[in-house]
């Protein structure tokens, strides 16, 4: 039952072997782990509220989000599709997200509408201090579920996908 | 030593010959005869990648169509090419734009070196498709060669890794939404899929750490792969024999009838055409003989040796014309906040970038690939059917070329037909196509 010396040291081999490659694998990948995030983001202050009228999208640069109205309430909205990341721009002609890759359209509250995305666009918490507009960069909420439509506007008619079948 | 005529004034070649230092680096005799020529194929690690002698059948075109080869000599000119980039570019955010820049206007054939490399790319991947096609109608992924072909699957994965990786490094417009969407898709992967992205990415979003990351992964960690795996791939075809010319494909009913062991591998479970399994040994005792006599067999060196050359040219003057003739794209300045209209995929991605306007993106962007490349790891140990008769496989080969046309469809639809938004557009009213 007691392993003969050459097994014992076979066995030690193939432990040794395997620890070996654990180890590393280990370092290899804590060595190339990707380094916190730097640009963790922040409160960032924005214009005053009434800046930003009913129906509008106003892009900001800096935290790539748009500051958007709709019925009276402000949004944070990301401007990175939820489906695949891609900068979602907002369509004037339909007063809608429209998103250029495969064609996700989303509300002024980023709820989606159509399109194969898994939910509606991601927010930024937005609060109003001293009547100025704060959006917290760091915290990137969740978007809405597939067919939460509080926030739907009137429709403004008109596309800006040129071909309308889709 | 040498059975020459002395002629008193023995040539400079003749001298060098047969010096010690030469007779050290060449062992064999000199190779003007079929003998020579053999001997040194034999000998020489470059040459040995050949056998002394193939079925005469390889030398039709269309046996193999070439396509293996075809991939190898594209292989050769990427990695020629690609050294030559490398001496011009940086991986770096704030600089690979503007090395493509000095591509065009400074460095010398510096577009057309970038021109050649992409056109070599995209028919890359064309070659290695169709290798893979070919080799399944021929069905000569069969035992014995079931591991090679595991191998080949690998050595597709890995030159569209090349492609989606090299597909970042021009920091353009057209590279950088390409990845964001490409590698956006890993996310859907359950579980580990958001950690998995940020990994391959260096961070949560592209940027530098991305593109060194996939600089690195593109030029070394793949090219050793490549090479590996090119290693085992070429040792096993030796070892395992070419299934061109091998008994079972050939249609003849005599060569059939005469089927016996072609390596010991196969030797021990062996089928004959009617379905009887033989031991491999008795066969080739009592058969009144076998495909490998002399007449079936040609010298590889200079008959497969010279066609391989006609088809190198060839390939070489291929990419050169298409290089000429068409410019690499390269499009405005990697831009974060802007999405060019339409966000197209490279066109090997293009059917799976369609899939997912019509699927959750975890079945179009995580489980179909998934389960592609899975079955056809897992083809040659599912197909156990021993046949290689194209009458014998209709179910396999019926069911191989509906996935092949759906993934052809999918791709001509997603490449030519898609415009921004992803809406259905005529490729002849406007062409939304970036290769």
């Amino acid at each position: 039952m007691s392993p003969t010396r050459r097994e014992l040291l076979e066995a030690g081999w193939k432990v040794g072997g395997g620890l070996l490659v654990v180890a590393a694998g280990w370092t290899s990948f804590e060595a190339l782990k990707p380094l916190a995030d730097v640009s963790g983001g922040g409160l960032l202050p924005l214009l005053p509220a009434d800046a930003y009228p009913e129906g509008s999208a106003t892009f900001v640069r800096e935290g790539r989000f748009f500051v958007t109205r709709a019925k009276d309430e402000l949004f944070a909205v990301s401007q990175k599709c939820p489906h695949l990341g891609c900068a979602v721009p907002f369509c004037e002609a339909s007063g809608h997200f429209e998103c250029p890759c495969h064609g996700s359209v989303y509300n002024l509250g980023g709820e989606w509408m159509s399109g194969p995305a898994p939910r509606g666009m991601d927010k930024h918490p937005l609060q109003i201090v001293d009547g100025r507009v704060v959006v917290n960069t760091a915290v990137l909420e969740q978007g809405a579920p597939l067919g939460t439509r509080e926030y739907d506007t009137p429709s403004r008619g008109g596309s800006c996908a040129p071909a309308d079948e889709a | 030593m040498s059975d020459r005529p002395d002629s008193g004034t023995t040539s400079w070649r003749t001298r060098l010959q047969e010096s010690a230092v030469y007779r050290s680096v060449v062992r064999t005799p000199p190779f003007d005869s079929p003998r020579g020529r053999a001997q040194r194929a034999f000998g020489n690690v470059f040459l040995h990648v050949y056998p002394v002698r193939v079925p005469r059948a390889l030398l039709r075109f269309r046996s193999t169509w070439r396509l293996g080869f075809i991939s190898s000599v594209l292989f050769a000119i990427l990695l020629i090419t690609g050294v030559y980039l490398m001496f011009f570019y940086t991986p770096a955010v704030s600089m690979a734009y503007g090395d493509m820049q000095l591509l065009r206007s400074q460095v010398g054939f510096g577009q057309l070196i970038r021109n050649v490399h992409r056109w070599g790319a995209h028919l890359m991947v064309l070659a290695v498709v169709f290798h893979l096609v070919r080799v399944f109608v021929d069905g000569a992924y069969k035992a014995p060669r079931q591991f090679n072909w595991v191998i080949g699957v690998g050595l597709l994965v890995i030159t569209l890794a090349y492609s989606f990786t090299g597909y970042l490094l021009p920091w353009d417009q057209l590279a950088y939404w390409a990845v964001t969407v490409g590698s956006d898709l890993v996310q859907y992967a359950p579980g580990v899929g958001g950690w998995l992205r940020n990994f391959l990415l260096g961070g949560s979003t592209i940027g530098q750490s991305a593109l060194l990351r996939f600089y690195v992964i593109h030029v070394a960690v793949l090219t050793a792969a490549f090479f590996a795996l090119m290693a085992v791939h070429l040792w096993r075809l030796r070892k395992d024999g070419l299934a061109v010319g091998d008994p079972d494909v050939a249609h003849d009913v005599t060569t059939r009838a005469t089927e016996a062991v072609r390596t010991p591998v196969a030797a021990d479970a062996h089928w004959l055409a009617d379905g009887r399994r033989v031991l491999g040994v008795v066969e080739t005792e009592d058969g009144p003989g076998h495909a490998r006599e002399p007449e079936h067999e040609v010298f590889a060196w200079p008959h497969l040796l010279i066609r391989h050359q006609v088809v190198a040219l060839a390939v070489i003057a291929l990419v050169l014309a298409l290089g000429i003739a068409f410019e690499a794209p390269l499009r405005e300045l990697a831009n974060p906040n802007v999405t060019p209209e339409p966000s197209k995929a490279p066109w090997y991605f293009v059917g799976l970038q369609e899939l997912l306007a019509h699927f959750d993106p975890l079945v179009a962007g995580v489980l179909a690939p998934a389960v592609l490349v899975g079955a056809l790891l897992l083809l040659p140990y599912v197909d156990r059917n021993p046949s290689r008769r194209p009458e014998d496989r209709r179910v396999a080969l019926v069911l191989f070329w509906t996935i092949f046309l759906a993934l052809v469809v999918l791709t001509v639809i997603g490449a030519l037909f898609r415009g921004p938004g992803w809406g259905f557009v005529l490729p002849w009213e406007h062409l939304y196509f970036e290769p």
